[in-house]
C-alpha cells in the first residue's frame, strides 16, 4: 500500500487547495495520532491544528474549489474545458470564500456565509468561517474528504461531492435529511475519526449541516459536469441554462425527495417495549434470522458477527473504483486518486462500536436501510423493494447484534457502556 | 417548488395533451422538473410536437469479429459454491459466437430531444427484467427508456441476491432478494434521469456478477444480439447522432465512427450500414 504513495499526482493534494503552503501541512501529517485519538478530545485537536496549520500563513490567499479529478488522468482535460467547467461552478456557486446558491437550489445563503470563508469574525463580531476552522483538515476546503491528515484516518473522511451519505434514516437511496446530518455533527461517528461536535451552538451546527449539503449539491453538479463536458464533449461555452436544467436542478430534486416526501422514504423506528424474557426471546428470534440464507448477514459479518465472513474483499464506493482486476491495474490507477486504496471491513459485533450510533434505534436504520455507499445492503422495504425482512425481523436482528456487543472484549464493553450501546433490562430494549 | 404544485402541474399537462394518438403524431419527452416526473406515473411528462408527414426509417446492421477472439475466461467462483459451482460461468467481457457477430454493442441515439413515434412508444415494454439465474445476471447487458420502462428485477436462484448500482446524479441501490422460490425475490426500480452511458450493476455477495444498463430518455438504443445484428427501429425524420459503446473500451472507436460517433440522415429509408468489422485492437485486445 505505501508502495503506491509516491506515484500520485501531487495536483491531487488537498494542501494545494489553499489550506496551507504543503510543506506545512506535511509536517503536521506525520506528527499528527491515529483517528480514535483524534475522536476522544476533537475540540482540543482542532484548535492545535488549526494553529499549527496557518501558523506559517503571513499573507492570506483566497482558496479555490479544486476540479475534482478523482480517478481521471488529468491530461485527459483539456485546459478549455477545465477553465468552462470552473468558471460555470463559480458562476453558479461562488468560492469557498463566497458561496452563491443557484436560484430554486434549496440552500440557505445567509447559513453558507456562516459556515464559509477563512476563519475569523465579521465586524458585527459574529463568527465565521466554521467548516474551515472545524472540518477541512479531515474533509478539505473542496468537501473531497482529502484535508491534511485524511490520509492518517481509517475509514477516510467522507468525500461529499457524490453526495453519497452511510448514516441516514431515508430508504431508497434517498439523500440524508438535514436532521440526519445534525444528528452526526452531534454525536460524531464513533470508531471513526469523525468526531462530535455537540459543544457548538445550535446555530452553528445548522451552518455546518447546510455547508456540507452546499458541497455535496455542488459536487453533484461538478460530476454531471465533467461527464458532460469531458467525456461526451458537451460544446463550449457552456449555455447556462443547459447546465441548471440538467445539471443543477436534477440534483437539487434528489435532495428533495425525502424531505418532501417522508412518508415514502424516511424510516422513524418504533422500538418495542420488551420485558426481560420477551428480550431473550427476541435475541434468539434474531439469531435463527442472522443465519438464515435470506440476508446472508453471516456472509461479510461471520457466523458469531466478529466481521470475519467469507467476503474477503470488499471496498466502500470512494475506494472501489481504485482497485484493478490484476495487482498492476490497481497500482497503475493508484496515481489518480488522492488517498490510496483502503478495504473496508464488516463490522465486528463484539467490538461494540457502532459507526451510525450504538442505540436500538440506530442499529435498527442501519440494518434496515443498509449503509449506502458500502456493500452492506438494505434487508427493509423500500419504494419498488419488498425487503428481505419486515419490521419486527429487523428488531429482532437488532437485540440480536446488540446481545453481541455486550458479550465482547472488556475495551469493546467499556467502549459500549460510553457510547450508550447497553442492552440490559435497566437501559435499552427493556426500556422506554 | 413543492412535490405537490409540481406533480400536479405536470398531471395537468398530460391530461391536457391526452387525445386519441394518430399513427403520424410524435411524442416527445420534455424536460420538465424532475420534481414533477419523479411523483408521477411512470408514462410521465410528454407532450406532443408538431405531427410529421413522414414515417422515419429504422437502422440496422451487424458487428463481427476480424481475428480469433480470445477464450472466454473461467471465473473464480468461490462463494456458494453449493450452488454455483456447478455453473460454467466465464467472462461475458468479449461474446463472438460462430459466426463472428459481437453480442453487446451498445447503439444508441446521442442527440437530445429525439421526438418518440407513437407506435415505438407503444410497442415498448413496460419492464425491462434482469433475472439472478445460475449464479450470474441475465441478460448481461439492458437498456431502459427511463420515462415509460421500470426495471424488474427477479432473483431465480437457491440462494440470496444482490444487486447494487449507483447511477451517476441518481439513487443508488443496494437490494437484497431473497432465494427462490419464495416470498421477497423481486423488485422493481425506476430512475430519475437519463445517462450518456451504460453503469455497471454488481452483486456485493458474488464478486464475479456483473451486468450492464444503459438508462436512456428516449428508446432509441438497441444492444446487439449474439449474432452482432442490431436494429434501432422507427426513428424519425431528421439527422441523429448516434453512439457505439462496448464494455471493454466504453466509446467504442471505429474507422467512420469517431468516440464511437456518427451522424446519420434519416428521410423514410430504412438505413442497412451491413457488417461493420471489429478488429482485435478495437475492443482493447494487444495493448
Ligand atoms: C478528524 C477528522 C474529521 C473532522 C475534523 C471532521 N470529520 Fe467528518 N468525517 C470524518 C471521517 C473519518 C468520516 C467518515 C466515517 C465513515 O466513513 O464511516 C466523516 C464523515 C462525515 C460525514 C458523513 C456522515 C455519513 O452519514 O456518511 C459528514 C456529514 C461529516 N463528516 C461532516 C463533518 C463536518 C461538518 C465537520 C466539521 C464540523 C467534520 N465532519 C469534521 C472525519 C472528520
Ligand atoms: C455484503 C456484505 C454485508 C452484508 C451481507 C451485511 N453487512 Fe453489515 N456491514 C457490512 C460492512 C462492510 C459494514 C461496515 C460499513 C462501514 O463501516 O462503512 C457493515 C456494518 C454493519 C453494522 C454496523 C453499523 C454501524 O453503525 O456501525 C451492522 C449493525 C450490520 N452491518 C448488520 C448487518 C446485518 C444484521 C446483516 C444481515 C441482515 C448485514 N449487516 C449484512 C457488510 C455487510
Amino acid at each position: 500500500m505505501f508502495a503506491m504513495k509516491h506515484n500520485r499526482v501531487s495536483n491531487h493534494k488537498d494542501t494545494a487547495d489553499g489550506l496551507s503552503p504543503k510543506a506545512d501541512g506535511s509536517a503536521t501529517r506525520r506528527a499528527w495520532p491515529p483517528s480514535f485519538q483524534i475522536a476522544s478530545h476533537p475540540m482540543v485537536a482542532w484548535a492545535t491544528v488549526i494553529l499549527l496549520i496557518l501558523g506559517g500563513c503571513s499573507s492570506y490567499k483566497p482558496p479555490d474549489f479544486k476540479l475534482n479529478l478523482e480517478g481521471r488522468d488529468p491530461a485527459t482535460v483539456k485546459p478549455v474545458q477545465r477553465e468552462a467547467i470552473e468558471e460555470v461552478l463559480t458562476v453558479l456557486f461562488g468560492t469557498p470564500d463566497d458561496p452563491h446558491v443557484p436560484s430554486g437550489v434549496d440552500l440557505d445563503l445567509a447559513l453558507l456565509k456562516k459556515a464559509a470563508g477563512p476563519i475569523g469574525r465579521d465586524f458585527t463580531g459574529n463568527e465565521r468561517g466554521l467548516y474551515r476552522k472545524h472540518c477541512a483538515v479531515c474533509h478539505g476546503i473542496s468537501g473531497d474528504g482529502a484535508g491534511p491528515i485524511a490520509e492518517m484516518l481509517n475509514p477516510y473522511p467522507r468525500d461529499f461531492r457524490n453526495g453519497v451519505f452511510k448514516y441516514t434514516s431515508v430508504a431508497g437511496g434517498a439523500k440524508p435529511l438535514r436532521s440526519d446530518l445534525l444528528r452526526t455533527l452531534n454525536r460524531g461517528l464513533p470508531g471513526t475519526g469523525m468526531p462530535s461536535f455537540s459543544p457548538l451552538s445550535q446555530e452553528d451546527l445548522a451552518a455546518l449541516v447546510e455547508y456540507v449539503r452546499y458541497l455535496s449539491i455542488r459536487g453533484e453538479t461538478e460530476l454531471f459536469l465533467l461527464r458532460a463536458v469531458v467525456d461526451e464533449n458537451e460544446p463550449l461555452p457552456l449555455r447556462k441554462q443547459f447546465v441548471l436544467d440538467e445539471g443543477v436542478r436534477p440534483v437539487d430534486a434528489m435532495w428533495r425527495l425525502a424531505e418532501e416526501e417522508p412518508e415514502k422514504y424516511v424510516v422513524v423506528p418504533q422500538r418495542p417495549r420488551l420485558s426481560p424474557e420477551e428480550l431473550a426471546a427476541a435475541i434468539e428470534r434474531g439469531k435463527t434470522l442472522y443465519q438464515e440464507t435470506r440476508a446472508q448477514c453471516t456472509k461479510c459479518h461471520g457466523p458469531e458477527g466478529r466481521g470475519d465472513g467469507s467476503e474477503s474483499e470488499l471496498y466502500d464506493d470512494w475506494n472501489k473504483l481504485k482497485k484493478g482486476i490484476t495487482e498492476e491495474q490497481t497500482h497503475q490507477l493508484a496515481r489518480w486518486f488522492s488517498l490510496p486504496l483502503q478495504p473496508l471491513r464488516p463490522r465486528n459485533f463484539e467490538d461494540g462500536l457502532f459507526h451510525g450510533g450504538g442505540q436500538p434505534e440506530d442499529i435498527y436504520l442501519r440494518i434496515y436501510l443498509g449503509i449506502p455507499g458500502t456493500p452492506m445492503p438494505a434487508a427493509g422495504p423500500a419504494p419498488g423493494t419488498p425487503g428481505v425482512f419486515q419490521s419486527q425481523e429487523i428488531w429482532d436482528l437488532t437485540s440480536y447484534v446488540l446481545s453481541l456487543s455486550h458479550r465482547g472484549t472488556e475495551t469493546g464493553r467499556k467502549v459500549a457502556d460510553r457510547t450508550g450501546n447497553k442492552l440490559s433490562s435497566e437501559s435499552g430494549m427493556a426500556r422506554e | 417548488m413543492d412535490s405537490a404544485s409540481g406533480s400536479e402541474s405536470g398531471r395537468q399537462v398530460f391530461r391536457k395533451h391526452t387525445r386519441p394518438w394518430s399513427r403520424r403524431q410524435w411524442l416527445q419527452a420534455t424536460g420538465a422538473p424532475l420534481v414533477a416526473a419523479t411523483s408521477l406515473p411512470l408514462m410521465a411528462p410528454w407532450h406532443y410536437v408538431a405531427a410529421s408527414e413522414h414515417y422515419g426509417g429504422s437502422v440496422r446492421g451487424r458487428f463481427i469479429f476480424r481475428g480469433t477472439p480470445p477464450e472466454r475466461k473461467k471465473l473464480t467462483v468461490d462463494k456458494d459454491v453449493d450452488c454455483c459451482g456447478k455453473f460454467d460461468i466465464r467472462d461475458e467481457s468479449l461474446m463472438v459466437d460462430a459466426g463472428g457477430g459481437v453480442a453487446n454493442v451498445y447503439i444508441y441515439v446521442r442527440s437530445r430531444d429525439v421526438p418518440v413515434c407513437v407506435s415505438v412508444a407503444e410497442s415498448s415494454a413496460r419492464q425491462v427484467v434482469l433475472d439472478n439465474r445460475d449464479c450470474i445476471f441475465k441478460p448481461h447487458c439492458l437498456a431502459i427508456w427511463r420515462l415509460r420502462q421500470e426495471l424488474y428485477i427477479v432473483n431465480s436462484d437457491p440462494i440470496a441476491q444482490n444487486v447494487a448500482f449507483a447511477p451517476l446524479g441518481d439513487l443508488p441501490a443496494n437490494i437484497v432478494l431473497a432465494p427462490a422460490p419464495g416470498d421477497n425475490t423481486e423488485a422493481t426500480w425506476r430512475f430519475r434521469r437519463g445517462q450518456s452511458q451504460p453503469f455497471d450493476i454488481r452483486c456485493n455477495y458474488h464478486p464475479w456478477e456483473k451486468a450492464y444498463l444503459l438508462v436512456r430518455d428516449n428508446p432509441y438504443f438497441a444492444i446487439s444480439r449474439d449474432d452482432g445484428r442490431f436494429e434501432l427501429a422507427g426513428l424519425p425524420v431528421g439527422r441523429w447522432e448516434l453512439q457505439l459503446w462496448h464494455e471493454r473500451v466504453g466509446h467504442l472507436q471505429l474507422p467512420e465512427w469517431s468516440q464511437g460517433r456518427r451522424t446519420l440522415t434519416i428521410t423514410g429509408e430504412d438505413i442497412d450500414l451491413g457488417d461493420i468489422p471489429l478488429l482485435p485492437r478495437d475492443v482493447g485486445i494487444g495493448q
